[in-house]
Formats: C-alpha cells, structure tokens, sequence
C-alpha cells in the first residue's frame, strides 16, 4: 500500500487568523506554530485529503490573482515544509475518503 | 455586578480577533496563606469557585476561539480534586496549559496524569529559600520540604518545572544559596525572581515583608552576581534583578544624554492586553490578575470574544500606553521621564488608587532620594 498524493491537514493542528490577513498554524501536540499568509491559509484549508497538490493549485490560481507559473512548486515547497513538521500527512491510498 | 454594558466601544489598535493565552483563576482557595500573596484580601474581589461543568464549558468556548494556552493558578490549583478532569477539557480543545502552584500537594497521581496529556509546556513552583528558615518564614511552617518534594515528583515524571523565587525582607540575603539549591542541587534549567509589591494580603503586612531601600539594593547587587555567574538562567520581569537592569540603562541613558526609549515617556509598561486576558475563580473575566477589580464580564454569560474585543473598559485599558507621564504631578521635573515606562498598573492602582498612573513602587527618582544605589558599572553587563 502507497501513500495518496492527496496532502491531509492534521486535525490537532489549530488555524488561528490574526490581523492583517495573516494566519497561526499551531500544533498543541509539539507547541510549534508558524507564521502563514492568506494563500497558506487557502491552501490549509483546502489539504482534506481530496484534492491532489495539481488540484489545490488550480483552485489557488482561480482565488488569486497574478499566481506565477512556478506556483506549483511554490505550494509543494509549502506542504513538504508542513509535512516535515507534522502539520501535515498524506493517507494510505484506499484509505482516503 | 459583570462589567459594563453595552460592550460596543472599539479599539482604534489592533488587536487580534481573540487572545493567543488566556490566565485562569481556576479556584480561589489555597492551603497556604502566604504573608505576601497578592491574591487574597482584596475586597472587590469574591472568593468563590466556579463548578466544574462551567470550567468545562467555557474551555469549549476558548476552543473555538483558537486559544492556545491556558495559564492554571489560583489560589492553589492543586487543591482542586477535579483537576484532572478540567485539564483534560483544556487538552481536548486542542490548547496547552501551564500550572501555576506552591507545590506542596504535588504528588505522584497527579505529576503522572500531567505527564500523560504532553500538552504541559510547564509547572512553576514558589520556592523562596534554601531552608525551611527563609522559606517558611513568609509561606508557612512546612512549607518548605513539601515545596521541594513536589519539584522532585514533578521532575520523575519528567514534567518541566520551573520556579518563581520572591524576594522579601527574610530571604534577600538567602539568595545565593536559593540560587545553588534550584540551579545545582535541584538541577533546574532557570529560574525567574520578582519581589513582594504592596498587593492583597501584602498590603497588611507591607512592614515586615517589603524590601526597604536598602535591601532592595542588596537584591540586586545579589542577584545581578548570580545572574553572571549562571550565565542568564536567572530571570526577571519584576523585583530587585528585572529593577537593576532597566535602572541603570535608564540612568546610563540621561547620564549620556541619550534619545528617549521608544516606549518612553508614556504608561506603555503593561503589553498584556494586546495578547492575553483573565479569568476569576468566580467566572469574572478580568484583563490581569494583578486587576481583579477591573470586571470585564463572566464566562459562560457573555461572549468571551466580544468581550475580548467590545469591553469598552477593556479598549480603554488599551489606549493607556498613550498617557504621557508629564501628566502626573508625581513625575514633575523627574530626569528620568523619558526612559520610564510606568510600570505596573495594578501596583499603580493598589499604591494610588488610579490605574491610569504611575507605579510609585518603581520610581528610579525616589529610589535613589532615599538613598539607593545603582551596581557598580561592572556589573552591569549582564
């Protein structure tokens, strides 16, 4: 069995909006937080599992205007990033919703 | 009886849509009755304990406000049987806590059942001395031992503990050996100090616990040696050591001529209300617990983020940092004026009966009228 290439926001993770649009990840679990702007939060919001990284790109680019070509790579930095801390996973395939 | 109404007034700051870590009064009674304990005596204040499921409740509340931290104090939070139970609320809505407890009824259940939830950033435990002597004299006899029992069971269960040291007449001269017990002998990463200030219970005795003048120097010459020798693992936000550092930045600045502080000038010393709030024993949400008078609202009755960002005393506590201290008749012709900050406000309003004031408490210029003295400049590189 593989892992799904469909990012999953881990549900302990708690999304704090602040002022000025910018946004707390925090994980109470391990106290980390980071520091996110409105297009992370787009992209948190839309890592339910369902959505593979092409998908939560093309709807980032009709949310946003002026999103660069290399905004793929950008949001696969973001996610392995999340991942590499725990903010993030990816299921076992079969067992996604 | 629960603050003002309407809760309309907004805030010309920003703030954020909730606090990121709220403190929690969670009961009012303690098994100490220490001879310098702000909390108690204070007779705006009612000493009643709210009822677990209204705990419970208002933690589901904070929750969804995407608090993260919780601060547990009291009183003493350990005597609450049902402690467990509400920290267990607290975990479940995905926020961490720390304790805050004169550990003398710290035992192995509940240092285990606080291991178990790996949300605990930490427990702080009171300890004044380093013997019963100096301990007690202020905490009660006994008090001591059991202290440094509930560090050692804290510490087995690999829980991280702190300690708050406060300085007073009977201990001041003690605390070279305080700082060897908690750094060495106890092993503990840092330690933070403050000192007795003329709050609840300590107004009664302010003769006999406060430091004097001259006492107050001894503190810091002591405690800014120690904090050299351990190499920054003592702390300050407050007391002798906190006083020894912004004093003499302060008169380095007027002796060199120097820009006003930043914060200068102006009653900016209390940062608390941007990003934290209180709550009493008895439900009252409060902006500080050094302001338990200040009644801003109840848990569980009014909406505790509109509380947050509506309460019109709340947003006026808000703009103080914008009062210049050449308002006051207290800081005429001062030198320091554009170095100070004011200090704390709910001393202010103990001292004065005003919180829209100056701390006359931690005033350099009267500090050194009566005849107090700065460390040597040798030892200000800390």
């Amino acid at each position: 069995m593989e892992l799904s290439n469909k990012p999953v926001a881990n549900p302990v993770v708690v999304l704090r909006e602040e002022f000025d649009d910018w946004a707390v990840l925090f994980n109470p679990d391990t106290a980390e937080a980071v520091g996110t702007n409105p297009v992370g939060v787009a992209i948190w919001k839309l890592m339910d599992g369902k959505r593979s990284l092409q998908e939560i790109v093309k709807e980032i680019e009709d949310r946003f205007a002026d999103v660069p070509d290399a905004a793929i790579d950008e949001v696969a930095a973001f996610v392995s990033r999340l991942v590499e801390s725990g903010f993030v996973g990816y299921d076992l395939e079969g067992f996604s919703e | 009886m629960t603050g003002e109404s309407p809760l309309t007034n907004k805030p010309d700051i920003r703030i954020m849509s909730t606090p990121r870590s709220v403190d929690v009064e969670i009961t009012s009674r303690c098994n100490l009755r220490c001879r310098y304990c702000y909390y108690f005596d204070n007779p705006e204040v009612e000493y009643r304990d709210l009822p677990a499921e209204e705990w419970l409740k208002f933690f589901d509340e904070l929750g969804k406000c995407k608090v993260m931290d919780v601060t547990i104090q009291g009183g003493e939070p350990f005597i609450r049987k049902d402690l467990p139970l509400l920290i267990e609320g607290i975990v479940r809505n995905k926020m961490r806590f720390s304790i805050l407890s004169n550990g003398t009824l710290i035992n192995e259940e509940i240092a285990g059942s606080i291991t178990k939830t790996g949300r605990c950033d930490y427990v702080q435990v009171s300890v004044d001395g380093s013997k019963p002597e100096t301990h007690d004299s202020c905490r009660g006899e006994g008090s001591f031992f059991r202290a440094i029992r509930g560090i050692r069971t804290l510490q087995r269960h690999g829980v991280r503990v702190t300690v708050r040291v406060t300085v007073h007449r009977h201990n001041v001269n003690d605390l070279e050996n305080t700082a060897r017990l908690l750094l060495e002998d106890l092993g503990l990463a840092r330690f933070s100090t403050n000192s007795a200030g003329s709050l609840g219970t300590c107004r009664r005795n302010a003769g006999n616990v406060l430091l004097t003048t001259r006492e107050r120097q001894t503190g810091m010459e002591i405690l800014k040696r120690l904090s050299v020798k351990y190499d920054g693992r003592i702390s300050a936000t407050a007391g002798p050591l906190a006083e020894a550092r912004l004093w003499s930045r302060m008169e380095d600045a007027y002796a060199e001529g120097s820009s006003p502080f930043p914060n200068g000038g102006r009653l900016t010393a209390c940062g608390c209300p941007s990003n934290k709030i209180a709550v009493r024993a008895d439900g009252v949400i409060i902006p500080c617990s050094m302001l338990p008078h200040m009644e801003l609202g109840r848990v569980n009755h009014d909406s505790f983020e509109e509380v947050w960002q509506s309460s019109a005393t709340l947003n006026m506590f808000r703009q103080r940092h914008k009062i210049p201290l050449t308002e006051f008749e207290f800081c005429t012709d001062c030198p320091y004026l554009p170095y100070c900050t004011g200090n704390c406000p709910g001393l202010a309003y103990s001292l004065t009966g005003q919180v829209d004031h100056p701390s006359p408490d931690a005033c350099l210029r009267l500090y050194l009228e009566d005849g107090g003295l700065l460390p040597k400049a040798e030892d200000k590189a800390i």
